[in-house]
């Protein structure tokens, strides 16, 4: 589903070159639930930011699906990412000036494959589904930490996209939040068979996680897929 | 841009105007409405004097076309042929002649200097409503003779003293008072006076009106001559066209008519007018511009992070451009709107209080094409204002705009 080739991206601050993610190479199947951990400054959002496509590698090269989205131009990645893409921020990203229901169907008014009706119940649907219909009225601003991430993932789901990209999505959550947000992942994957591709450095994260992929000063140290198997 | 971008771009503009500062969008709105009426007052004033002053001219001095004599002629000579001929033109309403003396009024003590102006009565209410403005007393008859009407400011007022004056008056001159005419010739008379006008034209109300049988007792010359004919077009004809008419058909006078005269008596006037108003409405265009490429550029850099946001979810950065342009076309619309309810506002004080002078009383004059076309000024200013930031900060990169 993801193939990533010797990928490198290189920050320059001055005459000091900061390598970011250092010939970085993996391959994500259909219906993973992959971790990427690591510590502060390991390059670990670099890499989630590159699968995005929110940002250009410095070299190597990414294929999703078969599409080679180097050779994407802005406007076909703005349509990659409405596609085939969902994107789950740290600090949720809402608009705050749109109701839940708003932000949810947003991404979904844009699809041309999708009709009023269609994205109308496809948003009700995934409301439900993070049990917070009853709130489709709200504004952002009127919901908990917790509330908002979850339309924030609901927001990401609405167009069933191929890949579901997750940065640090508990960051800001507490343990009990955190635990909701990931079980709501979890069921996800299982049900939906939903790859998800999720960055984080809580080290109790990794028992939702089929697969953890390790990173430190921007290259994999470890790649580790036991655990699907335990849990 | 397909219609479901349009509906997102439009969705995000509403909500943004909604929810956002409405402190902001209501400030925005009033400044542009101010804009508007700056743009269109300075300008509708100036018209405004502009017509008053034609019309008072056309009302009380030369009508639609004015006959004169020719170069070197003293007078229009033969009128009753030259009056015949011209009544008798298609697009003629009326033609009236005048004629004026230099004269000096007595009336007890006081003396005063004015123009008698000898006028056909019936002719003139056909071509002058000057007949309307009778304040006290009665118009002049046809064949009146002993009989005079006179101007307000000529009549004065009894409580106020000579030396408090502003303008030299009779001192308090009634309707049935008689008042005795010099005309420098050895012709003195004493005339009754009939009625007590006001125009607002000073040139009108500085004088006085006698029957043109009156005027040839004083001046024979009155019997067969006019110092101008002024002529009356009917509805539907223009003054060029009654002027080749009377030129074609042989009237041998010099013809002229209104717009003629204006254009070398209020020429430069006309032109500083034109002047003050082009300033007026390159300041209108630029304030607009200014305060709206402010308000959209504070709003679209505080919105980075959300705008990195919304092209990270796949939101494409027309769609975002757009919503900005939304906004601002909206903001427009409503500030175009208030600038035309406040200019109305004022248009419609100002006609039931006229701004008065002794030369023109002045109102707002405004046509629909000055309001469209000056909507449309502002409204394209206003679009160029907040597309130029909106475009500027859509295409930043994610990144940049999400580390902001």
């Amino acid at each position: 589903m993801i193939e990533i080739t010797d990928l490198t991206k290189i920050y320059r601050m001055g005459d000091v070159e900061v390598r970011a993610l250092d010939g970085v190479t993996l391959n994500i199947a259909k219906g993973e639930f992959l971790g990427i951990m690591g510590a502060s400054g390991s390059g670990k959002t670099t890499l989630l930011h590159m699968l995005g496509l929110l940002d250009i590698p410095s070299s190597g090269g990414i294929v999703i699906d078969g599409t080679d989205i180097s050779r994407l131009n802005d406007y076909e990645k703005s349509m990659f990412r409405l596609y085939k893409l969902g994107y789950v921020f740290q600090d949720y990203a809402l608009v705050p000036d749109l109701t839940v229901m708003e932000n949810v169907s947003l991404t979904a008014m844009l699809r041309k494959d999708r009709t009023e009706r269609q994205y109308h119940e496809a948003s009700i649907d995934i409301l439900k589904k993070i049990g917070l219909l009853d709130r489709q009225d709200h504004l952002p601003r009127e919901l908990s930490g917790g509330q908002q991430q979850r339309v924030s993932i609901a927001r990401a789901m609405v167009n069933k996209p191929d890949i579901l990209f997750a940065d640090e999505p508990c960051a800001n959550l507490d343990s009990e939040n955190s635990r909701m947000v990931l079980d709501l992942f979890r069921e996800i994957n299982e049900e939906m068979k939903q790859t998800i591709v999720m960055v984080s450095h809580e080290d109790w994260h990794k028992d939702y996680f089929h697969r953890i992929v390790r990173l430190r000063d921007g290259k994999v140290t470890s790649d580790d897929s036991k655990i699907a198997a335990s849990s | 841009m397909g219609k479901k971008e349009l509906k997102v771009a439009f969705l995000l503009a509403l909500r943004s105007l909604q929810r956002g500062s409405r402190s902001s969008v209501l400030l925005t709105i009033l400044i542009i409405g101010m804009c508007f009426t700056n743009m269109i007052f300075l300008p509708g004033l100036f018209n405004g004097i502009g017509q008053s002053i034609t019309k008072q001219v056309v009302d009380y001095e030369i009508g639609n076309v004015l006959v004169s004599p020719k170069t070197g002629d003293q007078y229009v000579s033969d009128l009753s042929a030259t009056l015949d001929l011209i009544n008798g033109m298609p697009g003629v309403e009326r033609a009236t002649p005048h004629f004026s003396k230099g004269a000096t009024l007595k009336y007890r003590q006081r003396m005063l200097g004015v123009t008698v102006r000898a006028i056909k009565p019936n002719d003139e209410k056909l071509v002058s409503p000057l007949y309307t403005k009778m304040v006290a007393g009665s118009y002049l008859g046809e064949d009146d003779t002993g009989e005079v009407i006179i101007g307000k400011p000529v009549a004065g007022d009894a409580s106020v003293r000579e030396e408090d004056e502003f303008q030299s008056s009779l001192g308090g001159v009634r309707v049935g008072d008689s008042i005795t005419i010099d005309y420098g010739n050895g012709y003195v008379k004493d005339y009754r006076v009939k009625g007590i006008y006001y125009t607002g034209w000073s040139s009108a109300d500085s004088a006085v009106y006698v029957s043109y049988t009156d005027m040839a007792l004083a001046d024979p010359r009155a019997l067969d001559n006019a110092d101008y004919v002024t002529v009356k077009t009917r509805p539907g004809y223009s003054e060029k066209f009654v002027k080749d008419e009377l030129i074609q058909y042989g009237v041998s006078q010099k013809v002229q008519t209104t717009a003629d005269l204006l254009a070398k008596s209020m020429g430069r006037a006309l032109q500083s007018f034109a002047i003050i108003n082009m300033v007026s409405l390159i300041v209108g265009i630029i304030i607009t511009t200014v305060v709206l490429f402010i308000v959209i550029t504070i709003k679209t850099i505080n919105s980075r992070r959300q705008i990195g946001i919304l092209k990270a979810i796949g939101v494409d950065q027309e769609v975002i451009m757009h919503s900005y342009g939304f906004q601002v076309i909206i903001m427009a619309v409503l500030g175009i709107l208030f600038g035309l309810v406040l200019t109305l506002l004022m248009a419609a004080y100002l006609a039931a209080n006229p701004i008065v002078t002794p030369e023109w009383s002045a109102t707002l004059y405004l046509t629909p094409m000055d309001l469209i076309q000056n909507s449309l000024i502002l409204f394209a200013a206003s679009i160029v204002a907040g597309y130029v930031p909106a475009y500027q900060v859509s295409r930043e990169d994610i990144q940049s705009a999400m580390r902001a």
